[in-house]
């Protein structure tokens, strides 16, 4: 199933969701036949001002390593690999990454051989054939095999330090429950969170998740951007990164590669959140820890 | 006045001797000269010599200097009173001034009409005319003194009269009366215009004062300036006094007999009357007994002392030439402005509604005219003089006219702030029986974004002349989702420009402007001074500016794409503006929370219910979340549920009596599953069916 | 549903606008900004390529209520969002002497996919607590960078193209030619594919002809729009999802506004999170999901105008008829 290098086109294209959708056959799920490829290809949109940025083989060289490298010790230990060099070879500016076309091609005619190697669950339920639920291949950006990966390395890097990122794919519950609220799209909210993973206050899945569930709620009352104010970004920075993609060395296999450096979080500003989420954690009720568990479950309005 | 020269010595002469109802003979006789010599002097063929002078100084009673400089009467001076106008000796009634009563007696409508013709009347056009309105309230030592010095004793017997007929006019002079006498107050609006003409010209005849002070019904505005522009609009000043009276005090741009300052008089004006057996025919006027034996029974002017037009409250500042209106009893009968504030506001929105225009100016240009308003009572400042700005009032038409004269205007509008300019082109057809292909002039058209509290948008405001509004009107067939905006037109010489295409667009659009001059259309003096075709000029002109408008304000067409109209229409996701699908609930819900945090952290609640009509019970599970910035929302315990009304608590539901429209509880939350302490988060209350199994 | 808060809020209304837009620092034409729909439009077709939008924001906030009340530190910033992007940023307004709040916040072409929202927060310290939000915009703007008019998009998608032609990027299409339409519901708004190379289509949809036509057309289009509600409605169900903690979600953008303005056709008797609830597990569970069928076809043809189309042709019939004999 696995796919050699040449056999594929040279350049990404755009595969839109009814596309996709339409091919995400049960076979295709379940790992036992692959998406027509000739089909998909001819359907592919091609992405306008088509450059070396758009080259597949350096990702799918990419996707076999991840694949070699993590294979004995653990797939999910891929992510925290993968999702840096990731970032740092395929160079998107935001409003990119935001295409889901673009991420349904890579899931779909890149490597859907990784998809099923990283989200097939060992078994199934009711006896069944298990199969890798379909929003990995073409679902929102915190689903999407690729995409939640490109994303938490944007979201939780520290200017071109991918490490915070690094911590956060390291934790599977960072990447389902944290990545998809919208209280990190602000820089030094995310960067307490990973430095609350990298000093051990936040371990297990449960306090990630508590944690997560407090700073926002609190958000629902609190501007953290008006406590903790930060520029964002430089635009320019990231842009002269995404073009100096050609001078740069494929990404080191086995130390970090440099992100773009668009300018550190400030380092005070990271100070206020993270002391505000410690105080609001030590509050926070854990679940499991409580004395009893919750008897409802109410619906969300 | 300086070194003014006097009159000719005859025109004096001859008034002199009318005052002290001397003839000529008898001049002569107390000179020792012929009757021959003295008509020479009034006809002005000779002078006498100094010695002669002397001597006719001595008759007359006055100084040599007097008779040199002939610029005052000799002291003898007549005296100052009312003279009623006998009735007609035809018997005919007139129940009051016909043209007072065309107009409503409504201080924004005075305003209007006033300030337009101290516009018309500019003296200087270098120079702004400044145009002040004064409020001003007399009571107690105040109010008698102004009465004594109008001679009230004298009048009052006309007014009673006056006020026991049964016409409008009876009923509005009883009131005026009524209120004079209950309150003891008076109210007097004075309105002052400077660099303006003034009221020259001679007593009767053709001239600025007659129009104004004789000839009452006189609609026409001639366009020399032989009879000055006062038309119909004069009337509303007499409209505005509940006793018909009005003073005037003018300073005049060019001398009539020898004199510039404070030409006086008053005008009365009363319906058919007969006081202790004598009937008058209606107006009177406070001046000098005339003279001229033509004029018998009728006063004139006279030229008063500054203590006299002190005590009548007609003083004016400086000696700019200008007119002084001193509306006696002043109200509005529009029935909007009561008080003297009111009153105050509505004269400042009448100025600024009406010549914001004229009062906009560039960074480098004066305005036309200056206006103000002040409110005194009994001498003292109650409110203080407020310059009327136009821009407070007309933000965007003022933003519109400042950026055309400063020359900041744009082709295309990308700002808030921005002025957008075009012209629309108007053919001046030639005159009727000349040849020729017509003038094209080319108006102004200048369109701005609306002001956010303008709550009328989207409105043209055609100008001419002095840049005086012809018309308001809405712009037609505005396309859906037009930005809100205001347009100004200006034709003729509101351009500014004074070139002969102007001159002649000017001329041709008051033609087609009825009396009125609130819209440019088809008239008697369009069809007859133009030649054919005139009329479709005018509706080419009208058709062309509303569509340069909708050219400035449109958004650049696109083609809308989007498939077949009649499927869109049903494919609208917000229902296409109707409110389909929205029903009555037919389940319970939260009408009401009320809450506050306890000291342990816990919220209580207290929870009202609407309940749809229902003959079953209802079961409902109350349910407390925490709000989040997104995602779903946690849900919080209940430590404690109590039931109100119509309520019931059963195993953590509630259970609501059936055929109730309402229900209450209270609760309090477990604060060991508050995801964070509750003050950092809202509290939401919601009400959910009841799972079986849950409980 | 209401809400409590913790701490001291404005009750008056924060508005405000956007009163003129720059495309790196040229004036963007009015004629892009609506007031009334709020939307700025910023795909103009002279600039292609541009980086950075900058929107000239006048905000009014209740002044009066802010110098009375607790609060102090008082902050008005703008936020702008978009969820697909990961975008939000926020910018400090300042006071100007009049009261209004004015301020110039950033949009970068790179940072933004299709449409960005626009609010206005009102920050203060509150009790001694800093940063507290206490009152916020509800008539928000979009900032839209691919649109060249300034619309509030609520209508569906409709694409007109020949089935039959194999064109780029419809080849999928071609298995269908013989279809007159087709519903699609991926993606950021669901499409109606209008087959062009169906004969007469295009004429039968178009405006115009005899009354007969019309009430024609306005079946024609009822039966489209049934099936595009029937299908939107689906998508949307499939699209809810479950939270960590087991809760349901709505799902967002216009399958959030499907479900809210069609359950309660399908379920009256339940509050909106009740028919959720319901929906999501009839479907998951198999039980009840068949008997809910005639429920979501009555929903879909209420939508579509089914009743008043069909009345409209059977009268025009009758009418026919009568000119017949």
């Amino acid at each position: 199933m696995s796919r050699h290098a040449d056999d594929l086109p040279e350049q990404l294209g755009l595969l839109r969701d009814a596309v996709a959708a339409r091919n995400l056959t049960r076979g295709v799920l379940t790992g036992q036949e692959s998406p027509p490829f000739v089909a998909l290809a001819r359907e592919a949109e091609r992405i306008k001002g088509a450059g070396s940025r758009w080259n597949v083989r350096p990702l799918r060289e990419l996707f076999d390593d991840a694949r070699r490298l993590h294979d004995e010790s653990g797939r999910t230990g891929a992510d925290s690999w993968l999702a840096p060099r990731l970032h740092y070879t395929l160079r998107l500016t935001r409003a990119e990454a935001a295409d889901p076309a673009l991420w349904n091609y890579i899931a779909l005619v890149v490597a859907p051989d990784y998809v099923v190697w990283r989200h097939l669950p060992k078994t199934a339920r009711d006896g069944k054939r298990p199969a890798v639920t379909a929003d990995r291949f073409c679902g929102p950006h915190y689903k999407q095999a690729f995409a939640r990966l490109w994303w938490a390395a944007e979201l939780f890097r520290d200017g071109d330090d991918y490490r915070p990122a690094v911590a956060a794919c390291r934790n599977q519950d960072v990447l389902n429950t944290v990545l998809r609220l919208d209280v990190i799209d602000h820089r030094p909210t995310a960067r307490a969170v990973t430095r609350m993973l990298e000093d051990g206050i936040v371990r297990t899945g449960r306090e990630v998740n508590a944690l997560a569930t407090a700073i926002n709620a609190a958000a629902s009352t609190l501007m953290y951007e008006v406590l903790a104010s930060d520029e964002g970004p430089d635009a320019e920075a990231f842009r002269y990164w995404m073009d100096e993609l050609d001078m740069a060395p494929p990404a080191p296999r086995k130390t970090l590669p440099a992100g773009p450096g668009d300018g550190a979080i400030p380092e005070g500003a990271v100070d206020v959140m993270a002391t505000y989420f410690e105080k609001l954690f030590a509050e926070a009720p854990v679940r499991g820890k409580e004395p009893k568990d919750a008897e409802e479950v109410p619906i969300d309005v | 006045m300086g070194n003014e020269r006097g009159e000719g010595f005859g025109i004096w002469l001859a008034r002199q001797l009318r005052r002290q109802d001397m003839t000529q003979a008898e001049l002569a006789a107390a000179l020792g000269i012929t009757r021959a010599g003295v008509s020479a002097w009034i006809t002005g063929r000779a002078e006498p010599r100094e010695d002669k002078k002397r001597a006719i100084a001595e008759i007359l009673g006055t100084d040599e200097a007097t008779v040199h400089l002939r610029t005052v009467d000799a002291p003898a001076a007549r005296p100052i009173a009312w003279y009623h106008r006998p009735a007609h000796a035809d018997g005919g009634r007139e129940f009051g001034n016909a043209a007072a009563f065309a107009f409503d007696a409504d201080l924004a409508v005075l305003a209007r009409e006033a300030t337009q013709n101290s516009l018309d009347e500019r003296h200087d056009d270098d120079h702004p005319v400044r145009v002040r309105y004064v409020l001003h309230e007399l009571s107690g030592e105040h109010l008698r003194s102004f009465l004594d010095a109008l001679a009230w004793e004298d009048l009052l017997p006309h007014y009673e009269v006056a006020a026991a007929q049964k016409q409008k006019v009876g009923g509005v002079i009883a009131e005026g009366l009524r209120d004079l006498r209950e309150t003891d107050t008076l109210l007097l609006l004075r309105i002052d215009d400077f660099n303006a003409s003034g009221l020259t010209g001679p007593e009767y005849g053709d001239g600025r004062f007659a129009a104004v002070v004789r000839r009452q019904l006189d609609s026409h505005k001639t366009s020399g300036h032989a009879g000055g522009s006062y038309g119909l609009g004069k009337a509303t000043l007499w409209a505005t006094s509940r006793l018909g009276l009005v003073l005037i005090n003018s300073t005049l741009s060019t001398p009539h007999e020898g004199r510039r300052e404070r030409r006086v008089i008053g005008r009365l004006d009363l319906p058919w009357r007969e006081v202790d057996g004598q009937a008058y025919a209606g107006p009177a006027w406070l001046g000098e007994e005339d003279t001229d034996p033509e004029f018998k029974g009728v006063s004139r002017s006279w030229w008063a002392d500054e203590r006299t037009t002190e005590r009548l409250h007609l003083s004016r500042v400086g000696s700019d030439p200008g007119t002084s209106f001193l509306v006696v009893g002043a109200h509005d009968a529009a029935g909007d402005a009561g008080t003297v504030q009111e009153m105050h506001d509505k004269i400042v929105r009448s100025l600024a509604e009406n010549f914001w225009a004229a009062m906009t100016h560039g960074e480098a240009t004066a305005p036309i005219m200056e206006a103000s308003v002040t409110t005194l009572r009994n001498g003292q400042v109650l409110i203080k003089e407020e310059r009327v700005d136009p821009h407070a009032h007309e933000p965007a038409r003022c933003r519109a006219l400042k950026a055309y004269l400063d020359g900041g205007t744009v082709d295309h509008l990308a700002g808030p702030e921005q002025v957008a300019l075009a012209h629309v082109p108007l053919t001046v057809p030639p005159l009727r029986g000349d040849k020729g292909p017509g003038v094209d002039h080319r108006a102004v058209l200048l369109v701005t974004p609306a002001d956010d509290a303008d709550t009328k948008p989207n409105h043209l405001v055609c100008m001419r002349g002095n840049r005086m509004t012809v018309s308001v009107r809405r712009v037609p067939d505005l396309p859906m989702g037009t930005n809100p905006f205001q347009a100004v037109l200006l034709a003729g010489h509101a351009t500014g420009a004074r070139t002969e295409d102007a001159d002649l667009a000017e001329a041709f659009l008051r033609a087609s402007e009825p009396p009125e001059h609130d819209d440019w259309n088809r008239t008697e003096e369009l069809a007859a001074r133009y030649a054919r075709g005139a009329l479709s000029r005018i509706r080419d002109f009208r058709r062309e500016m509303n569509t340069v408008v909708r050219h400035l304000v449109a958004r650049r067409e696109q083609k809308t794409g989007g498939g077949p109209a009649v499927l869109r229409e049903l494919l609208r996701l917000d229902g296409g503006g109707t409110s389909a699908g929205r029903r009555i609930d037919s389940h319970p819900t939260v009408r009401n929370v009320d809450g506050e945090l306890d000291s342990s952290g816990a919220w209580r609640v207290r929870v009202e219910v609407k309940l749809p009509p229902r003959d079953d019970a209802w079961v409902m599970m109350p349910v407390a979340k925490f709000d989040v910035r997104s995602g779903s929302k946690p849900s919080v315990r209940w430590a404690e549920l109590v039931a109100g009304e119509n309520c019931h608590v059963e195993n953590g539901h509630l259970r609501f009596d059936a055929r109730m429209s309402t229900a209450s509880f209270s609760g309090v939350t477990d604060v060991a599953s508050h995801p964070v302490p509750a003050e950092m988060a809202r509290l939401v209350i919601d009400l959910q069916k009841a799972r079986s199994g849950a409980a | 549903m209401k809400t409590l808060m913790p701490y001291a809020t404005l009750a008056g209304e924060v508005t405000f606008k956007v009163a003129a837009a720059k495309l790196d620092g040229r004036d963007l034409p009015l004629s892009m900004l609506s007031q009334q729909e709020r939307v700025v439009a910023l795909h103009q077709v002279e600039r292609q390529k541009w980086d950075e939008a900058r929107l000239d924001l006048r905000v009014r906030i209740p002044e009066a209520e802010l110098a009375e009340g607790p609060w102090s530190d008082v902050v008005c910033v703008a936020v702008l969002t978009e969820g697909v992007s990961n975008l939000r940023t926020v910018t400090r307004l300042n006071r100007s002497a009049d009261g209004t709040w004015v301020g110039s916040p950033t949009l970068a072409r790179d940072a933004c996919r299709t449409r960005a929202e626009l609010s206005v927060s009102v920050v203060a310290t509150v009790d001694g607590v800093p940063g507290r939000i206490i009152g916020g915009s509800e008539e928000n703007w979009l900032v839209d960078v691919l649109a060249r008019k300034p619309v509030r998009q609520r209508e569906l998608h409709i694409n007109e193209v020949d089935f039959g032609e194999n064109q780029k990027p419809y080849e999928w299409l071609h298995a269908f030619k013989d279809a007159p339409w087709l519903v699609e519901t991926s993606g950021d708004m669901p499409t109606v594919h209008l087959n062009t190379g169906f004969e007469g289509i295009t004429e039968l949809l178009g405006s115009g002809g005899s009354t007969m036509e019309k009430a024609v057309r306005g079946l024609i289009a009822a039966q489209i729009a049934t099936e595009a509600w029937t299908a939107m409605f689906h998508s949307a169900v499939s699209d809810i999802e479950v939270a960590e903690d087991g809760s349901l979600e709505w799902p967002s953008g216009w399958r959030d506004w499907v479900l809210r303005a069609m359950l309660p056709d399908v379920l009256p008797d339940l509050s909106p999170a009740d028919a959720l609830s319901e929906i999501h597990s009839r479907r998951v569970e198999t039980s009840g999901w068949n008997e809910l069928q005639p429920r979501i076809q009555y929903a879909a043809s209420r939508r579509a105008r089914v009743a008043k189309n069909l009345g409209t042709a059977i009268r025009e019939l009758d009418r026919s008829d009568e000119g017949d004999q």
